[in-house]
């Protein structure tokens, strides 16, 4: 069994404009001291269509764990709009967090995400181009979808050569072609100054 | 008479096993889940009384747990109702412990969102299996836990060390698919695909019966082969047998382990017999004969047929056979304590209740009754009891134990009405308070307080906020809030649901049971958190958020579009969002005006179904999803312990030469001129000179003395020669005096010579004393090892440790024990530890103490103790008896003439009871004080063995206390921590194990064992 269990996550924030970061506090148990860090990691679907448009909005890693319930609040950008293909700007996505020990994932937690304009006009006749300073991002917080992977904790020495040729950095399941999620320079995104206020 | 099947208690999958808490207030249920094994423990009060079903205040569901990683096939709990254990296909026993301190919350992530009442947490995961776990079984008084796997092997766990593996029982040649505890303890039972059912030995995990024949005709498989043992431990009743091609479940005696009858009548293959735990008998009709009727046990047999039967074993034809009651195979059942209830669940997803009347069944015995059958049958010191009123009376140590013990106490004070498991009786309020602050402020600025660090590489580091800390398996208390962890509600919905709450009706939050739909409001936060201002800020959130809750259903049309990969179009979503209608006012209004279960159940049918929709559609957001991993097993080290009796390690031969003894040679008193004394009233016989005479004082190596008196005249005076060959050499040396007798060991010689002197030579010839002069002619010489001893003429007995130079007794009197006119000395003999033993001719014996300078009494014929006391129950196979022991020597022959008669006379049991026991006291401390320690270590063990079968609890602490002494030494200890040449702390390690025999003394032994280990490491 995983030494570490989620108990619960909290989506704060929710339902808020699409360009407010993503804020989720994380409660989990841990069986006994970990050596290491845990690593999340918040993935934004771009498209259900395809996973080429997954972004990772966000990886942090969280330790030291000694046993015991913790908590913490993860937040994570905004998804880069110039990331997502236009058509799947407005309606259902997902955003996955992940947790990872040893470079191995053990936990997945899903949720479905509905993007939606507020005005009752715009949602009569969305915009072609999608306008996310009207759009609002409600995250679907009372269905979270979890899998659960069967990881070797223990970390032998075989799997820390495995790992090692793993780069860290990247989730192994995702096309290489995600932006890393760390803060995108502003300058790239045109239309960010929600962020301001 | 049929129950309902509680159709709320359902997985909706299939459903492997189900058990009955002990306390009989809850019952936990095994099967699959969505995509994982699962466990669920229930209320069981809604499953008796419709009222509480009926009922939204009680709750159904107390807790589930999705960590089995495939279809979990056995959920057993263990006898004192502390632990859950569950076995899956995921190849592990996983072993559950109530969190008591931590309050309701969810399985996060779990699809039907129920709150968890109870929380279980999983304490231990026991992994040596290479295959699925098919079931498991913790032995009486949980001392072990089996469990069983389709690697056609049986693991015994050490239920009080897990995850220590204690044996893996082999032998087995297909899937093993059944266990069963024989109730006192002897043996556990297999039944396996290789058409047997083994029967295992618990002492020595042999395997002690292989029955095949009931099964050869065995053909097809069944999911579950779950075998019982009766609770007499009479009979062993087998799952799948057949009989002239007829599917029967096979009836094993144990007497022998015959096969001559069974229960028949099924149409398929029979999957699992379970026997009531309740002896029964005839009940007494009023008017009736009171004539006492035979106790007789009742059996319930579920098949692959779908049908149940229940049979008494007083009578030949079922009880009440149940046909269709389930749509799929019976696959497992579950009787409760009381013996009137049953749970049966299916392949098919349902568990039923059914509950029977004493009319019906009989009159169940009482434990005591039952207890008394057992002691019957298998003796007292099988016989274990299980009952609650000697648990209570034992003292709980364990503080995790206590406090559980206590809260049951009070939850059940609290709760009149039974069945009503509230929160408010599952977890304790408690004000958690960290650096004064709550953990609703903790929460609100978590995110400002939060340490995070950026690491060498850039990467942010988040240092999480402990809000608990595990301590000694469980949490602490002090540290834990018990306001509940909202299911996956953010800060948000946490202060909305106090205001939704306060808008339907009260009974709204008990509804968990029947609604998978997710409102936040289903769980009951504290009223103190409700604040009125915020209800009305976040009125309009709440609508929000509840809108989108509300999707839930339509977003099931959007299936498609996760599973095909389709296009997904805006427009679609649209129509989904104006098709949501309902707002949250509506919403509340309609789940509080729905008392009705069916509109209930019409929901639940919904959404489960589009729950299924929704893990398939989560399958796909997986993406390439991994393949479980195989389990490695990372290191842990499975300690081998084999349980046995320490085996005695053979007796040195060399006591028997010790006691070679002179026998004076004659009778007649040689009339010897003594100076006057006290005791001059006492005369011993003296052995009478000879010319020559020769014996053989040590066997290995061999020593002999020829003795020749008046050899030679020189100068007048006669001389005498003694001879002495060892191993072939010789020596000779004269002495002044004709020799009346001569004693030797393998170290010296001594000769004592008419003039009254003792001479005393090594075992080469050199003196190793000058002539010692006696009072009086020597009556009887003994020498063994270094020691010297003399009986004289005058009846006064000394000592001598040679080696030492030093008087050990000196010249101590006989009067003491000589009293009677017509009693003298028939024997005498010295121990190898140089203490003197004189047996009288009156039977009794006699040792002198030279610590206590005092005479003790240590073997007397006439002793009714001894002719009464029967300890054979106690004396192990491994342990040779003593017979060459000075104790055994003084008063062996008594010893099987006393056990004879004890067979012979019908003396009440406790009265023998409180003879042996007296009789065994008296032979440890004759053994004591004679210094004899293999004799000590004999009946040490013997000792402990009656202690433990009679359950003498307070004489084997003491006993323990002594052998243990104190774990800490300090300057004003007075503890020995030897005794008679053991180590006392050795002998209580010999000691343990035959106190780890009996069940009752789990607790002393876990106390003394952890404390030597603890001394060891020291």
């Amino acid at each position: 069994m995983a030494k570490v269990q989620v108990l619960n996550v909290a989506v704060l924030d929710n339902p808020s404009p699409f360009r407010n970061p993503f804020q989720f506090e994380i409660t989990f148990e841990c069986m006994e001291d970990l050596p290491e860090d845990l690593e999340w990691k918040i993935i934004y679907v771009g498209s259900a269509e395809s996973e080429e448009y997954d972004q990772i909005l966000d990886s942090v890693l969280v330790g030291p764990v000694p046993a015991g319930r913790h908590m913490f609040v993860f937040q994570a950008d905004a998804p880069n709009t110039g990331l997502i293909p236009e058509s799947d700007a407005v309606g259902v996505t997902v955003v996955l967090i992940t947790c990872t020990y040893r470079s191995q994932e053990f936990i997945r937690i899903g949720y479905y995400v509905n993007n939606e304009y507020t005005d009752p006009e715009l949602r009569e006749n969305p915009p072609i181009k999608p306008d996310y300073t009207q759009l609002q991002r409600n995250i679907l917080a009372s269905n979270p979808r979890v899998t659960r992977f069967h990881i070797n904790w223990e970390g032998s020495a075989e799997r820390m050569e495995d790992s090692e040729n793993v780069d860290p950095s990247s989730n192994s399941m995702l096309p290489p072609s995600c932006l890393p999620g760390k803060a995108p320079p502003i300058g790239i995104l045109p239309d960010n100054s929600m962020d301001c206020l | 008479r049929l129950g309902k099947a509680p159709d709320w208690s359902t997985h909706r999958k299939p459903i492997f096993s189900v058990d009955i808490h002990p306390d009989g207030t809850k019952f936990a249920t095994g099967g699959q889940g969505e995509d994982s094994g699962k466990v669920m423990i229930w209320n069981m009060a809604p499953v008796l009384r419709e009222e509480d079903e009926k009922n939204e205040d009680v709750h159904k569901m107390l807790c589930q747990m999705d960590n089995h990683l495939a279809c979990v096939n056995c959920v057993r709990w263990s006898n004192n109702g502390l632990y859950l254990a569950s076995g899956g296909d995921d190849k592990l026993v996983m072993v559950w412990k109530r969190a008591a301190f931590i309050g309701p919350s969810t399985v996060f992530g779990s699809s039907s969102k129920l709150a968890n009442v109870e929380q279980w947490r999983c304490v231990t995961i026991l992994r040596n299996h290479t295959g699925d776990v098919m079931d498991v079984a913790w032995s009486p008084h949980d001392v072990w836990l089996a469990s069983c796997s389709v690697d056609n092997t049986i693991v015994i766990w050490n239920a009080r060390k897990f995850p220590e593996m204690v044996t893996c029982l082999r032998g087995h040649t297909g899937l093993v698919k059944g266990l069963t505890w024989d109730p006192v303890g002897k043996y556990v039972a297999s039944q396996a695909d290789d058409h047997s059912l083994k029967v295992w030995r618990t002492v020595d995990w042999q395997m002690e019966a292989n029955i095949t024949k009931p099964f050869n005709e065995c053909g097809g498989t069944t999911h579950v082969l779950r075998l019982s043992w009766s609770p007499d431990g009479q009979y062993l009743v087998s799952a799948h047998a057949m009989n002239n091609s007829g599917p029967t479940a096979q009836i094993v005696e144990r007497d022998g382990w015959k096969t001559n009858m069974d229960f028949v009548g099924h149409r398929k293959a029979v999957t699992v017999v379970k026997f009531n735990p309740k002896i029964f008998k005839k009940k007494q009709k009023n008017g009736s004969s009171n004539k006492p009727s035979c106790p007789y046990c009742c059996c319930a047999v579920g098949s692959k047929d779908r049908s149940l039967s229940v049979w008494l074993t007083s009578l030949k034809r079922p009880l009440v056979v149940i046909h269709d009651l389930f749509d799929k195979s019976i696959m497992d059942i579950s009787w409760t304590l009381t013996g009137l209830g049953m749970l049966v669940c299916s392949m098919d997803g349902t568990v039923a209740y059914l509950d029977f009347s004493l009319d019906e069944l009989g009159d169940p015995l009482s434990e005591e009754e039952k207890n008394s059958i057992h002691q019957n049958i298998y003796g007292k010191s099988m016989a274990i009891t299980n009952t609650e009123a000697q648990l209570s009376t034992t003292i709980i140590e364990n503080p995790e134990m206590l406090k559980y013990q206590q809260q049951r106490q009070t939850s059940t004070q609290t709760n009149s009405a039974p069945g009503t498991v509230g929160p408010e009786s599952s977890a304790p309020k408690l004000n958690s308070v960290m650096n004064g602050e709550s953990l609703e402020d903790i929460r609100k600025n978590l995110l400002k307080k939060q340490v995070e660090t950026r690491t060498a590489d850039g990467r942010r580091r988040i240092t999480p906020l402990c809000i608990a800390q595990l301590d000694t398996g469980d949490f602490s208390p002090a540290l834990f809030n018990s306001v509940p962890i909202l299911p996956s509600g953010s800060s948000m919905s946490n202060q909305l649901t106090p205001h939704l709450s306060s808008d339907s009706s009260p009974g709204q939050p008990s509804s968990l049971g029947f609604r998978p739909s997710h409102d936040p409001m289903l769980t009951s936060p504290p009223a103190n958190s409700l604040k009125a201002l915020e209800d009305n800020n976040e009125g309009v959130k709440s609508t929000l958020l509840l809108t989108s809750a509300s999707k839930i259903e339509p977003i099931k049309a959007l299936d498609s579009r996760f599973t095909e990969r389709s296009k997904a179009t805006p427009g679609l979503t649209a129509a989904i969002t104006s098709t949501a209608g309902l707002t949250a006012l509506d919403r509340a209004k309609e789940s509080s005006s729905t008392p009705a279960q069916k509109e209930c159940k019409l929901k639940e049918d919904t959404s489960s179904d589009s729950e299924d929709k929704m893990a398939s559609i989560n399958k796909n957001l997986m993406y390439s999803k991994r393949k479980p991993e195989l389990m490695i097993d990372g290191g842990e080290v499975v300690e081998k312990r084999k349980k046995g009796r320490p085996r005695k390690e053979k007796m040195t031969t060399s006591m028997v030469q010790s006691f070679t003894q002179i026998i004076p040679p004659s009778e007649q008193e040689t009339r010897v001129s003594v100076p006057p004394s006290a005791v001059a009233a006492l005369r011993l016989p003296t052995p009478s000179t000879q010319k020559a005479f020769s014996l053989q004082v040590s066997m290995e190596p061999s020593v002999f003395l020829e003795v020749e008196n008046e050899v030679t005249v020189v100068a007048g005076s006669k001389l005498s020669q003694l001879r002495c060959s060892k191993d072939g050499r010789d020596w000779n040396t004269l002495l002044p005096s004709s020799v009346v007798t001569a004693a030797g060991s393998s170290d010296l010689i001594a000769v004592a010579s008419e003039d009254r002197m003792l001479s005393v030579f090594s075992s080469c010839g050199r003196r190793l004393l000058p002539a010692i002069q006696l009072a009086t002619p020597v009556s009887a010489l003994h020498c063994t090892a270094h020691f010297v001893m003399v009986v004289t003429a005058g009846a006064t007995l000394s000592v001598w440790d040679v080696q030492k130079q030093k008087a050990l007794v000196r010249n101590e009197s006989l009067q003491s024990i000589l009293s009677g006119t017509d009693t003298s000395v028939s024997q005498s003999l010295l121990t190898q530890q140089g203490v003197p033993v004189v047996g009288l001719s009156n039977g009794k014996s006699f040792c002198f103490s030279s610590s206590l300078e005092t005479w003790s009494l240590i073997a007397d014929k006439a002793d009714s103790l001894v002719q009464c006391a029967d300890f054979r129950g106690c004396l192990s196979s491994h342990d040779a008896p003593v017979s060459s022991g000075p104790l055994a020597v003084m008063q062996g022959r008594y010893l099987n003439a006393g056990r004879l008669a004890s067979r012979l006379s019908s003396t009440p049991h406790h009265m023998q009871q409180s003879m042996t026991l007296a009789f065994l006291e008296n032979q440890l401390a004759s053994a004591l004080t004679l210094q004899s320690g293999q004799e000590y270590r004999y009946w040490l063990l013997i000792y402990s063995r009656f202690l433990v079968n009679e359950g003498s609890e307070h004489r084997l602490r003491e006993l323990c206390k002594e052998l243990l002494g104190p774990v800490h030494t300090s300057a004003t200890t007075s503890w020995e921590p030897t005794t008679v040449g053991f180590r006392k702390r050795e002998l209580l390690r010999e000691v343990l194990p035959v106190i780890g025999e009996n069940l009752r003394f789990q607790r002393l032994f876990t106390e003394y064992q952890d404390q030597l280990e603890l001394l060891r490491n020291k």
